[in-house]
């Protein structure tokens, strides 16, 4: 029954943890430009997730082998080094982003100047990390995240067409370029890397053996498919609200409007307070997914787990990587510009990372009888092709749009 | 011709997770010596000096630059066969890590680590 609980407590945290400031972003301008019509993607991005997040998952249980391991054994020191290179690149940016989101949701909660609030919220970063154990971080983070579902109530207020929002989760290729940019944005905001470099270390971190896989397995299709449902119902309250009236959300406070117009005073307070933690979860991950990787590559002691003493490298190039963000964060350059540069660039080194895992998890000789079945090999390389095509689109895109600007 | 061992080394040694009897994690197997006829795993090396001969030539060179020569005993250690206790997910090592010179980056006596705020 203790266990059964646990389980329930892991699988709800992910739920909770699922969105993150990219997804907020792209789910919202997705909506606000093509109503329904991008639904299809985002649940394509949510199995993509789920997949790898198990795959990885479960190749650090039985392995005792987080992802950058496995990507130093793969590939060796020089192709290890070009993923860390551009994994680190990108959970920068993306860390930053997450910091200035909090800021900006700071700064519409209470009245003070964004630039104070980047500081203000990775102190508060810093000190919820040094006192709570690793468990008791994502819990907090997890359980904050679920405000959020002020979202779907919010869908069900607004009573849409569900013929049409049905008709959204099939798949349509529009061959205009922003189309194609935000079909890119909206799977690779689900599909970030930083996302899977947390959760397999955070399986070492918890001491996971193969005990744990059906925990694994919950976790990722349960936590990341229910999370699913908040990026699927940002998609709807947007496409609903702003989509008739051309509305183009510049910034994170159009996020949690339509909340407002459901709910007032209280849709918006749940929303704004939901984001937060959302945001501030995805920070704390973003940023011990930078040092975990640079720990793991180079052989350092590394985790939460064993305290800043007994792993000093790890935690000063997590104070390190966190001032970084800061500095980006305090750049001058809109948070929401660079979440979609992070977004982007995350999808192309994405295949960098993600087929070392694809390559242990089906390889018997470290998995044993955990290896990929039938079903977790087709998809695994599906998802692989499908990587790699919008990796290659990612750039071209990103520059023909102007980022999206049109 | 190609014997099982050396796929072996390639696959399932080079480049390890190195643990010492304490279980730390100390380092990676950044080369492998092997000496021989038959050819034999004489030795692990380990440390950032060896950085540069992972890499492309040309960025080996723009490493070495950065990095210094290896200097064995300091940033290239060379860890006899005889002080690895198994394989298994990681390298383990008979030895705790400060008898061998390794996992010094972490070593709470080191003057960085001992001004580090929490210290």
């Amino acid at each position: 029954m203790r266990a059964i609980l646990k389980i329930a407590l892991g699988i709800i945290a992910a739920i909770g943890g699922f969105l993150d400031i990219g997804d907020l972003v792209f789910t919202t301008q997705a909506g606000a430009l093509f109503r329904y019509d991008l639904l299809w993607a985002v649940v394509l991005g949510v199995i993509g997730i789920a997949v790898y997040a198990e795959m990885s998952g479960r190749v650090a249980a039985v392995s005792g082998r987080p992802v950058f391991d496995v990507i130093r054994m793969r590939t060796g020191f020089g192709m290890g080094l070009l993923a860390l290179v551009a994994s680190t690149f990108v959970n920068l940016l993306t860390l930053a982003a997450e910091l200035g989101g909090i800021a900006i949701v700071l700064e519409l909660l209470f009245d003070a100047p964004y630039s104070m609030f980047v500081f203000a919220g990775a102190i508060a970063l810093v000190g919820i990390v040094a006192l709570l154990p690793f468990g008791g971080i994502e819990r907090v983070f997890g359980y904050g995240g679920l405000l959020l579902f002020v979202v779907v109530a919010t869908v069900f207020h607004q009573n849409p067409d569900w013929g049409d929002v049905a008709h959204g989760f099939v798949p349509t290729l529009d061959s205009s370029t922003l189309y194609l940019y935000f079909v890119v944005g909206v799977f690779a905001a689900a599909l970030m890397p930083y996302e899977v470099h947390f959760y397999s270390s955070g399986a070492i971190e918890e001491g996971w053996t193969e005990q744990n896989l059906k925990e694994n397995r919950l976790n990722a299709i349960l936590g990341y498919g229910i999370g699913g449902i908040l990026s699927v119902g940002l998609v709807i309250v947007s496409g609903y609200l702003f989509h008739p009236i051309g509305v183009e959300p510049s910034d994170l406070g159009t996020v949690a409007l339509p909340m407002q117009g459901a709910f007032g005073e209280t849709g918006l307070l749940l929303a704004l307070a939901g984001m937060l933690f959302c945001v501030g979860g995805a920070a704390v991950d973003s940023s011990f997914a930078a040092s975990y990787n640079l720990a793991q590559f180079l052989g350092w002691e590394w985790g939460r787990y064993q305290g800043p003493k007994k792993a000093p490298r790890f935690t000063a190039s997590w104070l390190v990587f966190l001032l970084l963000g800061i500095a980006i964060a305090e750049s001058g350059i809109n948070p929401v510009e660079i979440t979609e540069y992070s977004v982007v660039f995350s999808v192309v080194a994405l295949p960098l990372t993600y087929l070392p895992v694809l390559l242990i998890a089906g390889d018997r000789s470290f998995m044993s009888d955990y290896a990929n079945g039938r079903i977790a090999t087709f998809l695994g390389w599906l998802y692989f092709a499908v990587i790699v095509v919008l990796a290659l689109a990612a750039i071209p895109l990103l520059l023909a749009t102007n980022a999206g600007g049109g | 011709m190609k014997g099982e061992g050396e796929i072996f080394v390639v696959h399932r040694l080079l480049d390890e997770q190195i643990c010492d009897s304490d279980g730390r994690r100390v380092g990676r197997v950044d080369d492998v010596e092997i000496r021989g006829n038959p050819p034999r795993v004489t030795a692990l090396l380990v440390g950032d000096g060896l950085y540069p001969r992972r890499l492309p030539r040309r960025l080996a060179r723009l490493a070495r630059r950065i990095s210094g020569p290896e200097r064995w005993g300091q940033n290239a250690l060379r860890i006899p066969w005889e002080e690895v206790d198994g394989l298994s997910s990681t390298v383990k090592l008979r030895k705790k890590a400060e008898e061998l010179g390794l996992g010094m980056g972490d070593d709470p006596e080191r003057w960085i680590v001992r001004r580090l705020p929490w210290n």
